[in-house]
């Protein structure tokens, strides 16, 4: 299945671990885009480390404080309209962690 | 003519807010949704407890003497009475220390039929993977 | 062009989530395509008729009213989470439908995408 999960908050959702698609997609949305921008201790957030194609949503990102430029490399920063297109053109199931 | 199967994962906990007790509810209310499709058309339920989600199957819940609110056990129950499949993910019913004994595994006293299947992960993200839509609660 | 329908339970003031589905409802509509949004639980108060304008609350009367005139996107709450509430019919902003479960349950079967947001 083609599955992206949406990662509201910034913390480590425990079923994450267990979901698994052929293909397979995390958008950080709300607080869940803190997992792009802060590293914690000096380390990025595991879900950076997910077999997954990584998403944050730009006006999350900017209501809080950040710009693209201060996402990690491994992060598409894309819009609410781009948001739209995965949904429809890249993914068919959708999971709102 | 189509059936199309969706999947209510039930992932939060009872009672502090209103998510499981939702994902009941509109998972039964597929068994009134023919009214809105052209015939032959329906819709297969299957609803899924995992995580900490399987605290929302446990035995003997007081909400309604408590509270006044029906409980998630009543729920089940009647998810059971109207036929839907209820399943319960064995490992997470391990992790907590749980067994059978200790959840609703049937609704005999209403006349349900079917009982709750305890299953491993793996048959849960199957029926993920072959249902039309997921709703994860 | 495709169907979206949302479903979303999140109250209008005390969460952003439900001003995160009008957003994506709102671009879908952009593109074309056709929205349904569906609001169970605190959610349903997105329905209400009345609502002040405060920038410290969220406000999504104004973009709903304007997505309705669109004729491709509808919103519907439900009954008995409305009803629980206080809101019936006449409490309801214009163009807003009320349904029972099974109707969210059915725009899901026509749609080719369901964003399903739970509670928090």
């Amino acid at each position: 299945m083609k599955l992206v999960v949406f990662v509201n908050d910034y913390k480590e959702p425990p079923i994450l671990d267990r979901l698994k698609a052929d293909k397979f997609g995390i958008v950080f949305v709300q607080n869940g885009v803190y997992h792009c921008t802060l590293k914690k201790d000096g380390s990025t957030s595991a879900l950076l480390s997910k077999d997954a194609e990584l998403y944050a949503l730009s006006e999350d990102l900017e209501s809080r404080g950040f710009k693209a430029e201060d996402v990690d490399s491994k992060v598409k920063v894309i819009n609410y309209e781009g948001l739209v297109d995965l949904i429809f053109n890249d993914y068919e199931k959708i999971i709102w962690l | 003519m189509a059936i199309k199967k969706y999947a209510f994962i039930i992932e939060k906990l009872p009672y502090k807010s209103e998510t499981s007790r939702l994902a009941l509810t509109h998972a039964i209310a597929s068994q009134t949704v023919e009214i809105y499709l052209d015939d032959g058309d329906n819709v297969e339920p299957v609803i899924a407890f995992i995580g900490e989600g399987v605290l929302n199957c446990l035995k003997d819940q007081k909400a309604l003497d408590i509270y006044g609110v029906t409980s998630l056990e009543m729920h089940i129950k009647n998810a059971l009475l109207l036929d839907l499949r209820v399943l319960v993910c064995k490992e997470d019913l391990e992790k907590f220390g749980l067994t059978e004994d200790q959840i609703v595994m049937d609704a005999e006293e209403l006349g349900a039929e079917i009982t709750t299947e305890v299953v491993p992960y793996e048959q849960i993200h199957q029926e993920m993977e072959s249902a039309d839509h997921i709703m994860f609660f | 062009m495709g169907k979206l329908t949302i479903g979303c339970f999140s109250s209008l003031v005390g969460s952003m989530t439900l001003d995160f589905a009008v957003k994506l409802a709102e671009a879908a509509v952009k593109k074309g395509h056709e929205v349904d949004l569906w609001l169970s639980g605190n959610a349903t108060m997105l329905g209400k008729t009345r609502q002040s304008k405060f920038r410290d609350y969220s406000y999504l009367a104004g973009t709903v009213e304007e997505l309705i005139k669109t004729g491709k996107f509808q919103i519907t709450i439900c009954e008995a989470c409305a009803k629980a509430r206080g809101i019936d019919k006449e409490d309801t902003m214009e163009g807003v439908n009320i349904h029972s479960m099974d109707w969210y349950l059915a725009s899901a079967f026509s749609a080719d995408r369901v964003f399903h947001i739970g509670g928090e």
